[in-house]
């Protein structure tokens, strides 16, 4: 499963991500990481089996946790062109075969590149 | 014996729902399996469908008197500008117009998807005063059924084909055809092929001057050739219009092209009435008979350098080959409403609502797309650069540092032993390297170098040093030999001169 970590700026510099690793031997995947002046940012992907362990030993050293999808198409505004197929870096975006356009959850890594292509703002990264 | 019938037949079958209606798409698999002889004989309409940005769009709008009346000198809706250049209380709207703070995210094309879909639209409006118009100013909501009139007119709509875009730069762009990547890492492209309406009637036999057509969801008219109409190479356009209050907005959206603009995409469709064999066959085109070019973006001139010569087909495949790699590419319009406009229409028909009409004048089949005229002389980076003082990468900083001081440069190009481009120095990365006691050149320089091209316009240079935060260009051929250098300075003084 995939698990969008928040840490706050006083964290930043701790590391959090190996010593999860250690605790729960969880070989844990960085997806994305984004480190700004105010917070840390970083998708991972956890084995579904060490999942609810993994998420327990990073709330227990205070980092916020969300699960779950963090992108999505207003299927009300796409219009199904397809532009965004050719931007998104890991192929996650298609078309099916009546040209409907899908974004596939699992293979996501909430770039965030589809965002400012579309040319209908139909994409929005959730918060 | 070869078919032939009149639109007045064909619209008497309509009436009695005996008329046979295909789509374009419908219409190539047809004649492709049966024959154009079969096809003529077995259908009556074949109906087109469009769905792209149609950047030259618009809206003229009739608010109605207020009380005491006012002539509105200028006027916002939503915030966005309308044109006020017409009677008392009309404007045009048009779909490009951006918010001034909202920028690409909100304009024109968004404020008439808005008065479509039924939404408050805020007005605001000042004027001068006059002796018969005395009010100043004026601010409320309104929604389309407020209006008097709203009729779309869209001076060039429906291009016939369009050229696929990819950007050759090693930086990303954001252009009027979408988000390119470097390197030639997408491509794009749009128009609907084998389903655009003039492709499928190339002679503009049965598309003309009066030609009731499916406009943004309701019916508009033809009312001639758009701007830039370009039959012989076979970019031709159409005018069009039709009242917006018929319309949909399914098939009339806001878009939004980042740093580029906002637009209006139509959905526009067209019938073609097969009155004869020849125009069977004219309708059986398929995606793989509609060329066209991939054209590189990332130069920044009128004439884009051609890539390659493509087609439809392999525009829809999803993935275009460029020098032996396949480039993903995939449409900016949307095929599947453009569907979706041909299929509607073909219904419209089919149900007795939509009858065919006869061109009243049929469009020009000449006239070609000139370029503007220019008074003043354009200016490319080979115009106004200097000769590069150069230096290689084994000189110490020392050296460089008289070389900058003696030919009183802010730049060093490092160059191969064969002359190339390796790198650039500048008098701070020197004076930084003086006073951290750093004595190689190799570890100062800066070795991604963002280059100019001798033909590249001077305000693409100066766009260049702007977004990267510098003060040169050195000036490079396709080998990366170095002509020269463009600098800030060189820009300053020419901004100068031109005053």
């Amino acid at each position: 499963m995939k698990a969008r970590l928040r840490f706050d700026k006083q964290r930043t510099a701790e590391p959090i991500i190996s010593t999860v690793i250690l605790k729960t031997k969880a070989p844990i995947n960085i997806l994305r990481a984004e480190v700004d002046e105010s917070t840390g940012e970083v998708l991972i992907e956890i084995p579904d089996e060490k999942a609810e362990s993994t998420l327990a030993a990073f709330k227990q050293m205070g980092v916020s946790i969300q699960v779950g999808a963090f992108i999505e198409i207003s299927r009300q505004r796409c219009i199904d062109c397809g532009h965004c197929i050719t931007i998104c870096p890991v192929e996650a975006i298609s078309a099916e075969k009546d040209l409907t356009v899908n974004i596939d959850l699992e293979k996501c890594v909430n770039c965030g590149a589809c965002v400012d292509c579309c040319p209908t703002r139909a994409i929005s990264m959730l918060q | 014996m070869k078919t032939k019938r009149t639109i007045e037949e064909i619209n008497e079958k309509i009436k009695k729902g005996e008329a046979t209606v295909v789509t374009a798409e419908e219409m190539t698999e047809i004649v492709k399996s049966q024959g154009v002889e079969v096809a003529a004989r077995d259908v009556d309409v074949v109906t087109t469908g469009t769905f792209g940005a149609m950047c030259s769009s618009g809206v003229f709008l009739n608010f109605g008197h207020s009380d005491p009346p006012i002539k509105i000198e200028n006027l916002t809706l939503n915030g966005v500008e309308a044109y006020h250049g017409n009677a008392a209380v009309d404007a045009y709207l048009g779909a490009t117009k951006m918010h001034p703070e909202k920028r690409f995210e909100y304009g024109g094309g968004h404020v008439i998807e808005d008065l479509v879909s039924g939404k408050e639209v805020e007005l605001i409006a000042t004027a001068y005063g006059t002796d018969c118009y005395p009010r100043k100013s004026v601010r409320t909501t309104i929604t389309i059924e407020d209006l008097n009139q709203a009729i779309l007119c869209n001076p060039r709509n429906a291009y016939q084909r369009y050229n696929a875009a990819t950007n050759g730069r090693d930086e990303l762009i954001y252009t009027y055809m979408g988000k390119l990547l470097p390197n030639f890492g997408n491509a794009t492209y749009s128009g609907s092929g084998e389903l655009n309406p003039l492709t499928n009637d190339p002679d503009y036999e049965t598309i003309g001057v009066g030609t009731r057509i499916f406009l943004g969801g309701g019916i508009g008219y033809v009312t001639g050739s758009g701007t830039q109409h370009d039959p012989r190479t076979g970019f031709g356009t159409l005018m069009v219009q039709g009242d917006l209050k018929s319309m949909n907005p399914r098939f009339l959206r806001g878009g939004s092209f980042t740093n580029y603009g906002t637009t209006l995409y139509v959905g526009l469709g067209i019938p073609i009435p097969i009155l004869n064999e020849e125009l069977a066959k004219k309708t059986g085109i398929s995606d793989e008979e509609i060329k066209t070019n991939l054209l590189d973006y990332g130069v920044p001139r009128r004439s884009r350098p051609i890539m390659k010569d493509t087609d439809y087909a392999e525009l829809k495949s999803g993935k275009i080959t460029l020098r032996d790699r396949a480039i993903p590419v995939t449409a900016l319009s949307s095929l599947k409403l453009a569907r979706d406009v041909a299929s509607t229409l073909k219904r419209w028909i089919e149900e007795g609502k939509f009858l065919l009409t006869s061109p009243q004048e049929r469009l020009p089949d000449s006239g070609a797309l000139k370029p503007m005229k220019i008074s003043k002389e354009t200016i490319f980076a080979q115009n106004i650069m200097i000769p590069a003082v150069t230096c290689t990468a084994d000189e110490d900083i020392d050296t460089v540092a008289r070389r900058i001081v003696e030919q009183n440069v802010n730049h060093v190009v490092v160059v191969t032993p064969a002359g190339t481009l390796s790198g650039i120095v500048t008098s701070f990365d020197v004076t930084r390297a003086v006073a951290l006691r750093e004595r190689k050149l190799s570890s100062i320089m800066t070795r991604q170098v963002v280059t100019a091209s001798p033909d590249e316009p001077v305000e693409s240079c100066a766009r260049k040093m702007k977004k990267h935060d510098i003060s040169a260009l050195p000036v490079i051929d396709a080998q990366k030999n170095i002509l020269g250098i463009v600098t800030s300075e060189r820009i300053s003084t020419l901004f100068g001169e031109y005053q």
